[in-house]
C-alpha cells in the first residue's frame, strides 16, 4: 500500500516537472513555431525575408525586446495605479489613452533607432564580411533588416494595442465615476440637460472617449463684405490719412477680422446662429448627434458656470426641434447631446445659441436662480462644431496605430541611413536629432518664420555685407551680415523640414483621447507622406550609400 | 575560353591604398599584384602579417574595392552577385551571429543562397556531421569555444557546394585535431576539383595541402610558383629504409664514396611528427568513449559536395571516351600526370646486396656532418632515378628494375 502511494507521488512529481519543463520550453518553442511559419510564407522564401528574419530574431534574443518590453509595461500596466487625473472616470481614461500612447510611442521610436544599430553591430562584430560573400545584393540587405525591424516594431505595437486596449476596460470596469466619488449634487454642472442619467461621467466617457465621431465642417460666414462696405465708409468719411503709408488690402483683412472677432461675441440676451452643412449621419431619432463649444466669459458668474439656452434644428427643412438648457463649465469644451432627426432632409443643421439664464425663468422653476448676465466670446477656430459618430473605439485605436507604424518605418529607414553611414555614436545622435527635429516641425517652422523675409535671400544679404565692408561702413556691415546669418540659418531650415516629415501632422494620439475619429483617409496620407515618400527616400539613399561602402575597410 | 582554362581568380596590377579621414594615402597594403588561380588548383598565399594577404581575399569578395588595377573572379567583377553564388569564404576569425544556433547559422546562409528546404536540412546535417559538431547544434555559437565556432565557419562556407573555397587563415585557433581535419578537408575538397585559396602564415598547413603559393612581403609579391619547384633540394638525395646496422651503413658510405665521389649527409632515425602522435592518441580516446563536451569524432565529407564537380568530370571522362573511341590518334589530348611509384624494398634490398658483394674501405666516419633531419618531402621520381644510376653504376645490369 505505502509503496503504491510513493509510486503515485512520484508520478505526480514527474508529471509535474514534465508540465514545469514544458512552460519553460514554450517561449522558445513558439519562436520556433513562429519562425518556421514564416519561412513557408512568400516574403520568408526570400533572401530579403531571411535577414528580417535573423534581425527580428537578434533584437528577441539579444534582450532589446525584453528590455522595452519591461519599459512599455511600466507605462501601459502602472500608470492606471499613479495616474488620477480629474478625478472623473471619463479624466482617468483619457489621461491613461494620453500618456501610455504618447510614451508608447516614444519608447517604440527609441527601439527602432536602437534597433537599427544592427548594421552598425555587424559592422564592428565583421558578421556582414561572411554575409556579403553570400549571394545577397547591398540593397536587399538594407531593406532586410529595415523589414526586420518594421515587423519587430508591428509585433510591438500589436502588444500594445491589445494592453492599452485592455487597460482601457479596466480602468472604466473599475474606476468609480465622479457621482460616486462626491455625490451626484457635485455634478450639477457637468450634467448636460436636466434628468441626465445617474452616472453621467459614465456615459460621458461611453459617448464622448470610447467612440470615434466625426465633425462636420463648420464653415464660418464671409465677412469680406462686411469690411469691404466699411472700409469704403471709412474712405467717404476721410478715416484715413492718405498721405499715411498703408496697405489697402491688408486694412480690407484688418476690418474682416475686426466684424469676425464681433461676431464671436454674444452680448447677454442676445443669439448667435451656426449653420452646418453635409452632415451625413443616421438622422433616425435613435441616434444622437453632439454639440460641442467652448466658451470664454466675461463678467464671470460666481460660480463660474455659463447658463444658456440651445435651439436645436430648422422645423421648416422637416427636422425635429430641440430646446436645451445648459448649465456648463466656462473655458473647458462642453457637449450637448440630441436626437439625430434634428438634422434637416438636406444634410444641414441649425443651431441657435441664445445667451440667457433659463434657469432664472420663476414660471419654470419655483426658486429661480439669478440672471447673472455675461458676455460669451467662442475663441475657438470652430465655435461650434457638430459631431456624430461613425466608427468604434477599437478601430479608432487601430489606426492610430497604424499611423504609429508609419512614423515608426520612417525612423527605422532614418536609423538604417545613418547607420550606413556613421558609426553608431554618431548615427545614433544624427536619428534622435532629426526624431526631435520632425517632432517639432510646427514649432520650429513657426519659430523661424519671422527670420524669413520675403524681399531678402542669402545672398542678397551677402552681398549687402559685402557693398557695406567695400564701403567701410562698420554698422551696416554688421547688421547686413546679422541678415545673411538670420537668413542663412532660416533657409537651411525650411530646407531641412522640406526633407523631414512633420510627426506632429500624423500625432492622433490627442485626437483619438477627444473621442475624435482617427479617418483611414488620414492613415492613407500617413502611409502616402511618411512610407512611400520619406522612407523611400530615406531607404533609397541608405542603399546608395552602402553600396558605395567597403564593409572591410579599416580605420586608420 | 574553355571551362578548363578559364582562371578562377585574375588580378591584374592590383592596388590597395588605405586613407585616413582627410582621404590622405596612408598604407599602400597591395602594390601591384599579379595573380592567377587556375580551376582546381590548391593555391597559398603566404606572407608575414600586414603583407597584404587579408586585404588581397577581401579585394576578392567585393568587401574591399581596388585603388588601381583589374580583378576577375569567374571572368566578373567580385562585386557581381551572381559570382557569389560560386564562393564559399571562412574568413580569418568565425564572424557568426552570437544569438543563431548552430543548426539555425548553417539554414541562415542556406536560405541566402535560396536553397530549398528540404536540400538546405540535408546540407545542414552532414555539414553539422563533418565538423562533428552534431550533438552541440542546438547551442548558441556564442557559447562555442573558437575551435568550434571555426568549424561551424568551415561548415556554413561548404553549405552551398562552392566550386571556389576562400579560406583565410583556417587553422587558426583549432586544436591539431581540428588542424588535420580541415587540412583533411582541404585535400579530399582539391580531389573533388575545388579550387581553393588558403591564406596562412602556418607554412607547415600551406606546405601540406597546397599545390601552387604565392609569397606577399609588404603588399608585393616576392616569389610564386610550383610548391613542388620551389621546396625541391635537387642537389640532396633521400632514401628511407627500415632500420640499417651500423655495418651496412659503413657500406653505403664505401659504395657512394665508390660510385659518386660522394659521401652521406646525414644518417638518423625519423621521428613520428608531434601532430600525427597527438591524433593517434585522442583516436584512442575516442574509441574508448571517453565523455567530452567539445568535439566528437568527425563524420565523413558530406556527400552533396562536389556534385557539380563529380557530374563535370564524369561529363568530361566520357566525351573523352568518345573521341577516343572516333579518333584515337588524333585531337587534342591530355597528358596524364606522371604515376610516381614509391621504391620497392626489393630494389633497396638487392641495391644492399650488390654493395656487400663489391665492399669497400669506407671513408672516415668522423668527417660526415652530424646527423639532420632530412627534407620531408623528397622528391621520390628523384629517388628512383638515383637508385637506377646506382644500380647500373654497380655493373649489376642484372638488378636493373
Amino acid at each position: 500500500m505505502t509503496v503504491a502511494v510513493a509510486s503515485r507521488s512520484s508520478r505526480t512529481a514527474r508529471r509535474r516537472w514534465r508540465l514545469l519543463r514544458l512552460l519553460i520550453g514554450l517561449p522558445a518553442a513558439a519562436e520556433r513555431g513562429v519562425s518556421r511559419f514564416y519561412s513557408w510564407t512568400p516574403l520568408g522564401r526570400t533572401r530579403v525575408g531571411a535577414i528580417a528574419q535573423q534581425t527580428v530574431a537578434e533584437g528577441v534574443r539579444m534582450k532589446i525586446a525584453l528590455v522595452f518590453l519591461a519599459l512599455i509595461g511600466v507605462c501601459v500596466l502602472g500608470l492606471p495605479l499613479t495616474i488620477q487625473g480629474d478625478s472623473t472616470l471619463t479624466g482617468a481614461v483619457q489621461s491613461y489613452l494620453s500618456y501610455a500612447l504618447t510614451t508608447v510611442g516614444f519608447l517604440l521610436a527609441i527601439l527602432t533607432i536602437f534597433m537599427s544599430r544592427t548594421v552598425s553591430d555587424e559592422l564592428v562584430g565583421k558578421q556582414i564580411m561572411v554575409l556579403m560573400t553570400k549571394p545577397v545584393a547591398r540593397w536587399q540587405y538594407i531593406l532586410g533588416k529595415w523589414v526586420g525591424i518594421c515587423i519587430f516594431n508591428a509585433g510591438f505595437l500589436t502588444f500594445t494595442g491589445f494592453v492599452v486596449f485592455g487597460m482601457v476596460h479596466y480602468i472604466a470596469a473599475t474606476h468609480p465615476p465622479i457621482e460616486e466619488i462626491y455625490g451626484s449634487t457635485q455634478m450639477k454642472g457637468r450634467a448636460d440637460e436636466p434628468g441626465a442619467p445617474a452616472s453621467a461621467d459614465r456615459q460621458r466617457l461611453q459617448t464622448e472617449v470610447l467612440v470615434a465621431r466625426t465633425a462636420t465642417p463648420f464653415i464660418l460666414p464671409d465677412f469680406t463684405e462686411a469690411a469691404e462696405a466699411e472700409y469704403q465708409q471709412r474712405l467717404k468719411e476721410g478715416f484715413y490719412d492718405l498721405t499715411r503709408d498703408y496697405d489697402p488690402q491688408e486694412e480690407r483683412e484688418r476690418l474682416a477680422g475686426k466684424a469676425e472677432a464681433a461676431w464671436r461675441v454674444v452680448q447677454p440676451l442676445s443669439r448667435r446662429l451656426f449653420q452646418f452643412e453635409k452632415v451625413l449621419c443616421d438622422r433616425s431619432a435613435d441616434n444622437e448627434i453632439q454639440i460641442r463649444y467652448k466658451a470664454e466669459v466675461f463678467g464671470y458668474p460666481p460660480d463660474e458656470i455659463l447658463r444658456a439656452e440651445w435651439v436645436i434644428g430648422d422645423p421648416s427643412k422637416g427636422a425635429a426641434r430641440y430646446h436645451a438648457y445648459t448649465r456648463h463649465v466656462i473655458q473647458r469644451y462642453q457637449t450637448i447631446k440630441v436626437p439625430a432627426n434634428c438634422v434637416a432632409e438636406d444634410q444641414t443643421l441649425t443651431v441657435m445659441f441664445i445667451n440667457r439664464n433659463p434657469y432664472a425663468n420663476p414660471e419654470e422653476y419655483p426658486i429661480p436662480e439669478p440672471l447673472y448676465p455675461c458676455t460669451v466670446q467662442f475663441i475657438e477656430s470652430a465655435p461650434v462644431e457638430c459631431l456624430f459618430v461613425v466608427g468604434t473605439f477599437e478601430g479608432n485605436l487601430a489606426r492610430l496605430l497604424a499611423l504609429m507604424m508609419c512614423k515608426l518605418t520612417f525612423l527605422a529607414a532614418l536609423g538604417l541611413l545613418a547607420t550606413s553611414v556613421f558609426s553608431w555614436p554618431v548615427a545614433c545622435l544624427v536619428s534622435l536629432a532629426f526624431y526631435a527635429l520632425a517632432g517639432m516641425q510646427s514649432f520650429l517652422t513657426e519659430a523661424i518664420d519671422p527670420m524669413d523675409t520675403a524681399d531678402a535671400t542669402v545672398f542678397s544679404r551677402l552681398a549687402d555685407f559685402g557693398r557695406a565692408a567695400m564701403a567701410g561702413d562698420g554698422a551696416a556691415a554688421s547688421e547686413a551680415f546679422q541678415g545673411f546669418f538670420l537668413e542663412g540659418v532660416g533657409e537651411s531650415l525650411g530646407l531641412l523640414f522640406y526633407v523631414i516629415p512633420n510627426f506632429a501632422r500624423f500625432n492622433a494620439v490627442e485626437v483619438l483621447v477627444d473621442g475624435r475619429n482617427v479617418s483611414l483617409v488620414w492613415v492613407l496620407q500617413g502611409i502616402g507622406q511618411l512610407v512611400l515618400v520619406s522612407t523611400t527616400l530615406a531607404l533609397g539613399l541608405a542603399m546608395l550609400l552602402f553600396q558605395r561602402r567597403e564593409v572591410a575597410e579599416i580605420s586608420l | 575560353m574553355s571551362q578548363k582554362t578559364t582562371p578562377i581568380v585574375h588580378t591584374a596590377g592590383l592596388c590597395k591604398v588605405f586613407r585616413d579621414f582627410w582621404r590622405r594615402p596612408k598604407v599602400a597594403a597591395v602594390k601591384d599584384l599579379n595573380m592567377e588561380i587556375r580551376p582546381g588548383q590548391i593555391f597559398g598565399l603566404l606572407g608575414p602579417n600586414g603583407s597584404g594577404k587579408s586585404t588581397t581575399i577581401k579585394m576578392l569578395l567585393g568587401l574591399l574595392y581596388p585603388s588601381r588595377g583589374r580583378i576577375a573572379v569567374f571572368g566578373k567583377a567580385p562585386t557581381d552577385v551572381s559570382v557569389k553564388n560560386r564562393i564559399g569564404f571562412l574568413p580569418e576569425e568565425s564572424y557568426l551571429y552570437r544569438f543563431l544556433d548552430a543548426r539555425e547559422t548553417l539554414d541562415y546562409y542556406g536560405r541566402l543562397f535560396r536553397l530549398p528546404e528540404r536540400v538546405r536540412t540535408h546540407r545542414t546535417e552532414k555539414l553539422l556531421d563533418m565538423v562533428g559538431l552534431r550533438h552541440e547544434a542546438r547551442r548558441r555559437i556564442g557559447e562555442y569555444s573558437k575551435g568550434m565556432a571555426r568549424r561551424i565557419g568551415l561548415a556554413q562556407a561548404l553549405i552551398n557546394d562552392p566550386e571556389f573555397l576562400i579560406l583565410d587563415e583556417p587553422t587558426s585557433g583549432l586544436d591539431p585535431i581540428g588542424t588535420r581535419q580541415i587540412k583533411d578537408v582541404i585535400r579530399e575538397l582539391g580531389r573533388m576539383g575545388k579550387t581553393i585559396l588558403l591564406s596562412s602564415h602556418v607554412l607547415a598547413d600551406v606546405e601540406d595541402v597546397c599545390d601552387e603559393i604565392s609569397i606577399l612581403y609588404g603588399g608585393q609579391q616576392r616569389a610564386a610558383g610550383d610548391i613542388k619547384d620551389l621546396l625541391s633540394k635537387t642537389e640532396l638525395t633521400q632514401i628511407t629504409t627500415e632500420k640499417l646496422s651500423e655495418e651496412t651503413i659503413e657500406h653505403i658510405r664505401d659504395l657512394l664514396t665508390r660510385l659518386e665521389k660522394k659521401d652521406i649527409v646525414s644518417v638518423g632515425a625519423p621521428r613520428h611528427r608531434l601532430e600525427d602522435f597527438f591524433i593517434q592518441v585522442v583516436q584512442e580516446s575516442h574509441r574508448a568513449n571517453i565523455a567530452t563536451s567539445g568535439v566528437r569524432a568527425v563524420g565523413e565529407m558530406p556527400d552533396f559536395l562536389g556534385e557539380r564537380t563529380r557530374s563535370l568530370v564524369q561529363s568530361l571522362v566520357e566525351a573523352g571516351r568518345r573521341r577516343d573511341v572516333a579518333a584515337p590518334t588524333g585531337g587534342e589530348v591530355v597528358e596524364p600526370a606522371p604515376i610516381v611509384e614509391t621504391p620497392r624494398r626489393a630494389v633497396v634490398e638487392e641495391l644492399l646486396a650488390s654493395a656487400k658483394e663489391d665492399r669497400r674501405a669506407p671513408e672516415a666516419q668522423e668527417d660526415s656532418p652530424p646527423p639532420a633531419e632530412g627534407p620531408r618531402r623528397a622528391p621520390v621520381e628523384a629517388d628512383r632515378a638515383v637508385i637506377d644510376g646506382l644500380l647500373k653504376g654497380s655493373g649489376g645490369g642484372d638488378h636493373s628494375p
